[in-house]
């Protein structure tokens, strides 16, 4: 995969190097068992450094959602949102459905979705009816 | 430990600037000292802030500003901790003065922005500061084109209209009320009224935030002398910082854990800040609060504890918040009207909090204005500061 800027540090280029394959993982520490999203190199628990990649939840709960009018490489206006996923946290993720099929709480499953300069970035949806 | 004091302040009006920010920074310290009655052989330490988030920014702004007006000082540094970071300087000069290591301190900010018109009329030719503006966050938001928090702002306002069942037209009646305040502010960058009805009909820029219950970025400076005891004794305009109190959650912009309309940071600053100062939160006659869209006022309020959660709304609509209600919120006008020059704001709210206890806020003076409330934040409310004042002694 190409450097891109805003993929800054190491555990973020594998996380999207790994969706590149469809893969939607994160880093769990060897030490102290604890996973978290997003991934690191460094366990904010125990502070141990050997990390393992484990599969995150491919499903999950949409907290809030919303439009972006203005913003670089994605197309506008682009729908965002936040998603709960049991155990781990909040994913900030694109949604990929129109606002108005958008409930608070409804269950969204994970897809993959490349961005205008060619990144492989997860994606939500509601189930089609 | 001895007091701290705010004893001058200068502010230039809110807008657009073609000035260069290091002359609008000079002039407002001048005027701040002269406000405050001292001279700069009397300035014993320098805090400033960068010129902006994406203006070709200098470094060592407080530096150039000794040379520049002959100042020897104990006590010099560039803060940026995004929108608090004049606070925290406010903050840090409060402690050195009450340990008595340093006798004074000024503190400004200078901000001059390119104009979003401009940069949309040459993307090309702007599209540093566009990367610029993207780098503020991690790689997971940053991935998806982020060039401003508003998604993050338009989601937190979702989930608490939705929790709370707040109707459009009482976060669309905090804008309009915001402009009320500011038409008593011969400084702020708006000057025409604004309704309820003009509100909502705005288009979305991030629903459910509408355009107009935005705060746009401007330009502006502004600065403040602190004192202690000894600059202080004997001038009657110099207000004192009571209590003052600073918090972080571990968060950098949208939360990774927890509840993205919450911002627990707030009221853990602001009781931190009230029990130092010793006065309860129905002492404060008036506050400045730091919201930078319409439907964040509300939530800003009520962390603070002015409010029960989701009752902030329908004070607003009933004039609890305004001039003759039981506490005077963001009488400047706020981020929303006054204008928002994201690293002078917090010195703007100080300085409208010293213009009320002072008894100098002309057509938006409280009467009998006798305690204070400032609250500032960074990030998307990631971090807080909270300052209470009075008259002091
Ligand atoms: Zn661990």
């Amino acid at each position: 995969m190409d450097t891109k800027p805003y993929i800054q540090d190491r555990a973020a280029r594998e996380f999207f190097s790994l969706l590149e394959r469809g893969e939607f993982r994160t880093t769990r520490c060897r030490s102290c068992g604890e996973a978290h999203y997003p991934p690191r190199v460094v366990c904010p628990a125990c502070l141990g450094e050997e990390m393992e990649w484990v599969d995150l939840p491919r499903e999950g709960t949409l907290l809030a959602f919303t439009q972006q009018r203005d913003a670089v490489r994605c197309r506008r206006p682009e729908v965002l949102g936040l998603v709960e996923l049991e155990g781990i946290g909040n994913v900030f993720t694109r949604i990929d459905a129109p606002l108005e099929e958008l409930r608070i709480g409804m269950r969204v499953a994970f897809s993959t979705w490349t961005s205008s300069d060619g990144v492989a970035l997860h994606q939500f949806r509601p189930p089609r009816a | 430990m001895g007091e701290a004091y705010i004893a001058g302040v200068a502010m230039t009006d809110i807008g657009w600037h073609e000035d260069d920010p290091h002359d609008m920074g000079a002039r407002v310290c001048a005027e701040a000292l002269r406000d405050a009655g001292l001279l700069p052989a009397q300035v014993d330490g320098l805090i400033s802030t960068p010129h902006g988030y994406m203006a070709d920014t200098r470094k060592m702004i407080a530096q150039r500003m000794a040379d520049y007006l002959g100042i020897t000082c104990g006590l010099m540094l560039d803060v940026d901790s995004g929108g608090n970071s004049t606070s925290v300087a406010v903050h840090i000069a409060r402690d050195r003065i009450r340990e008595g290591k340093i006798s004074s301190c000024l503190v400004f900010a200078a901000q001059r922005e390119a104009p979003p018109n401009r940069i949309k009329e040459d993307i090309v030719g702007h599209f540093h500061l566009i990367k610029a503006a993207n780098s503020l966050y991690d790689s997971y938001q940053a991935a998806y084109g982020l060039i401003s928090p508003l998604p993050f702002y338009a989601m937190a306002v979702q989930r608490y209209m939705n929790l709370h069942s707040i109707p459009p037209e009482d976060i669309a009646g905090v804008a309009a009320l915001l402009r009320a305040h500011a038409l008593k502010h011969p400084q702020a960058a708006y000057k025409e009224p604004l309704t309820v009805e003009e509100v909502l009909a705005s288009s979305f820029v991030s629903p459910p935030i509408r355009r107009l219950e935005c705060s746009e970025m401007h330009d502006g400076a502004a600065a403040v002398v602190m004192v202690g005891e000894e600059l202080a004794r004997g001038n009657p305009r110099a207000v004192r910082i009571a209590g003052m109190a600073e918090a972080h959650d571990p968060t950098s912009f949208a939360p990774y854990r927890g509840e993205i309309s919450r911002f627990p940071c707030v009221g853990r600053a602001a009781r931190a800040a009230l029990e130092e100062s010793g006065y309860a939160l129905t002492d404060i006659d008036v506050a400045e609060v730091y919201g930078a869209f319409a439907g964040m006022e509300p939530m800003m309020y009520e962390e603070l504890g002015f409010f029960a959660p989701g009752k902030a709304p329908e004070a607003v609509r009933e004039g609890r918040t305004t001039h003759g209600g039981e506490v005077l919120l963001n009488p400047s006008g706020g981020r929303l009207s006054l204008g928002h020059p994201a690293y002078v704001t917090p010195l703007l709210e100080f300085i409208e909090i010293v213009r009320q206890l002072r008894g100098e806020a002309g057509g938006r003076q409280r009467p009998g204005a006798a305690v204070g409330l400032v609250h500032t934040e960074q990030g998307f409310i990631n971090g807080s500061i909270v300052a209470v004042l009075d008259k002091g002694r």
